[in-house]
């Protein structure tokens, strides 16, 4: 026995290694053994009913057709029961029925009758059951997540963040696999617009049977996001998914940070914490507002027009309505930026203030209190309830005290998004936008997230140069990002070139049709094949092989570059100004008539 | 005592009884082997098939498909029969008669599988 113990724990430590298989194909299968076994009492009594309805009809004396005595033979009788109980009715065969055969034929329609309605009704019930039905559709998505043969993301709840984050990268062509507790949401997705078909599943995706269903455990999953609304059930997907796939990265969010100390525990999960984040964001906002303003351009995605620069306040004191987790988290980054700073609270300890910090307790929409605060000399003001009502109240009261603050806001309910922007904010935080930009920088590209967390060491006035030169070339609109790697591998020529030593870039980025115009480009960074990176290289720099690009532009010059990569013919006229024959024969005759 | 049992248990006994029934006696003689035995036959055989739907365990399987053996060969027999008996000019000669006794003869093969799978499981559930 104790052998048996030491030697199973060890077995299960071994196995946490390996891909542990969760048993969920189970659950799916069972659903044509739930028919079947439903279907035994009504199936039993069709058969006895159509025995004794044969079988009598065999026994009841009848004529033939000279109208001597005979019985029916079972053949008859089988067949005159099979179109009489399924109500087709061809009338009385082979030959006029007597009087005893009819009275039995009567008894024997209204139990067919009775068989048939039972069966029938079973199956139908059968097939409208709620359980039924889940079983059915448990059956169907795990069949079709079992079939995906490309990488795909495992979203685990779709909310919000979610569904925005889903539409960008179902845009990017990724696929994507869903798991939420609400049935509305998964309904959407067959309604919504997607570009490739999206699995759904309704369940608690804090399950790990329900994420093992969704193909956590399957070879191509890519990533795995826990997008929903509860920390709790997040945690659980973190833990799940780090426990069972510790290779797969995982992204989660959360806005308590015991939550997110909770979920590193378990390894290295991406954690975002919008009210963290957007402390950060703010900071770097009133340091180096165009870093900021590229970074915000970026992370939001293709399609999106460049947002306007914020001018920041000069130092000074700020005033912090609400002194929840949001406004906590804001207080210690605006006072980490060295400002000084006021929290008004109607549950706020007043003998909780420190250095730089004095805490005020009472309500903020009382006149006041507001005088009590001091807004005529404070430079900025942050409305940072948990309710959208109070918070635009707050910056209209603000606001008519001192037209000059800049406002910081947070707005809750994605519904009040027309009534926010009304008002006059100089930056806002909606947190589910917030998780949306940073997980789509992550999983969009690997180099675009690289490019963006190098960005703000990079000072402001490189940013500003750089959103420069991403307005001049490509406009106000962002088009394209984009990663290539040169290999060289389906064109030696490129090889050739990239070996040669005097690569640069600029007579790569040249425009196919007219060679002498550079491509509307701009390329944000190189990583080189050792892992080292350049930030916004300029024309000159050399490139190597292995190097991977990643640019910025419009997509005709993303088919125009991809073409040059690709295409020897079309190299060779872009960096060499040289025309070479398409077909083998032809170069070949070029090349000796050239070496002559 | 398991009522579910007692019925499975009969019926599936039944089937190999009235399929030997049917199946005793001289291979090409119709008088020994009457038609109706036949029937009842296959009735209870299709019987015993719906009791066995929807088991999920190996032996429940095994016994599902020992079932549509008999069903299958039992079928023929019938149909074979009905061809003989009405159909064909000749009526039921000997040959005819063999053919259908010795299909289901191949369904009481079937059912005595079908009868061994049941003691197999009574007796490995005493055991536990």
């Amino acid at each position: 026995m104790m052998q048996r113990l030491f030697f199973s724990a060890k077995k299960g430590r071994r196995r946490a290694r390996w891909r542990t298989p969760v048993a969920a194909g189970v659950q799916a299968s069972a659903t044509i053994f739930l028919i079947l076994r439903r279907m035994r009492a009504p199936l039993i009594t069709l058969i006895a009913i159509f025995a004794v309805s044969v079988l009598g009809l065999t026994l009841v004396p009848g004529r033939d057709a000279d109208g001597a005595p005979e019985r029916m033979s079972i053949f008859d009788a089988f067949y005159f029961m099979s179109y009489t109980a399924t109500t087709i009715g061809f009338g009385e065969l082979p030959q006029p029925f007597t009087a005893a055969q009819r009275l039995w034929v009567m008894v024997t329609i209204y139990l067919t009758v009775i068989g048939w309605a039972y069966a029938l009704g079973s199956l139908l019930t059968l097939l409208q059951d709620r359980k039924f039905r889940q079983a059915l559709a448990v059956q169907h998505f795990t069949r079709k997540v079992r079939r995906l043969n490309e990488p795909f993301l495992l979203f685990a709840g779709y909310g919000r963040t979610g569904q925005a984050l889903g539409r960008s990268m179902d845009a990017l062509g990724r696929r994507l696999v869903v798991v939420d507790i609400s049935e509305e949401r998964i309904d959407a997705l067959d309604v919504d617009q997607y570009a490739a078909d999206v699995p759904g599943l309704v369940g608690n995706a804090g399950n790990p049977h329900v994420l093992e269903m969704a193909g956590l455990g399957h070879p191509d999953c890519e990533a795995v996001l826990a997008m929903t609304d509860d920390d709790e059930t997040n945690l659980s997907v973190v833990m799940a998914a780090t426990l069972l796939r510790p290779e797969v990265p995982i992204v989660a969010r959360t806005t308590s940070a015991t939550i997110g100390n909770r979920m590193r525990a378990f390894g290295t999960p991406t954690v975002i914490n919008p009210f963290d984040r957007f402390g950060d964001r703010l900071r770097l906002a009133l340091r180096a507002p165009a870093s900021y303003q590229l970074l915000t351009w970026l992370e939001t995605g293709p399609g999106t027009h460049l947002p306007g620069r914020a001018e920041p306040p000069a130092n000074g004191r700020w005033v912090v309505c609400g002194f929840g987790r949001f406004g906590r988290e804001l207080a210690a980054d605006l006072r980490a930026n060295g400002a000084e700073v006021t929290v008004l609270d109607p549950e706020a300890d007043p003998g909780r203030g420190g250095p730089q910090l004095s805490v005020i307790c009472g309500d903020a929409t009382d006149p006041e209190v507001m005088d009590q605060v001091g807004l005529t000399d404070a430079v900025g003001f942050v409305a940072g309830t948990d309710n959208d009502t109070t918070n635009l109240c707050l910056v209209a009261a603000a606001q008519r005290v001192n037209p000059e603050l800049f406002v910081v806001a947070r707005q809750n309910d994605p519904d009040s998004t027309p009534m926010f922007a009304q008002m006059r904010i100089d930056s806002l935080l909606v947190a589910t936008e917030v998780v949306t930009h940073e997980a789509y920088a992550r999983l969009s590209s690997p180099l675009l997230w690289q490019f963006l967390s190098r960005l703000p060491e990079q000072g402001d006035d490189w940013a500003d140069r750089v959103v420069g030169r991403l307005a001049d070339h490509c406009g106000f609109h962002l088009e394209n990002v984009w990663e290539t790697t040169l290999t060289g591998r389906e064109t030696p020529a490129l090889g050739e070139w990239l070996a040669g030593g005097a690569a640069r870039l600029g007579d790569l980025l040249r425009e196919p049709a007219d060679p002498d115009r550079p491509l509307p480009v701009v390329t944000l960074l190189v990583r080189r094949g050792n892992g080292d990176v350049v930030m916004t290289p300029d024309d000159d720099e050399l490139l190597h092989k292995g190097d991977t690009l990643l640019l910025v532009g419009p997509s005709a010059a993303r088919s125009a570059l991809n073409a040059v990569i690709a295409v020897e013919t079309l190299f060779s006229y872009v960096v060499h100004r040289e025309y070479v024959p398409a077909g083998t024969l032809w170069r070949w005759l070029v090349q000796t008539v050239r070496r002559r | 005592m398991n009522l579910e049992k007692v019925v499975f248990g009969f019926f599936v006994l039944l089937a190999a009884t009235l399929n030997f029934g049917f199946f005793i006696g001289d291979l090409s003689d119709p008088t020994v082997h009457n038609v109706y035995e036949l029937f009842a036959a296959v009735v209870v055989n299709l019987i015993a098939t719906v009791l066995k739907f929807g088991d999920r365990t190996q032996i429940g399987a095994v016994h599902l498909a020992t079932s549509l053996v008999a069903d299958l060969q039992l079928i023929a027999a019938t149909v074979m029969w009905a061809y003989a008996a009405h159909v064909s000019e000749e009526g039921m000669t000997e040959a005819a008669t063999a053919g259908i006794v010795s299909l289901s003869g191949g369904a009481l093969f079937a059912n005595v599988v079908s009868v061994i799978l049941l003691l197999v499981e009574t007796v490995s559930f005493q055991r536990k």
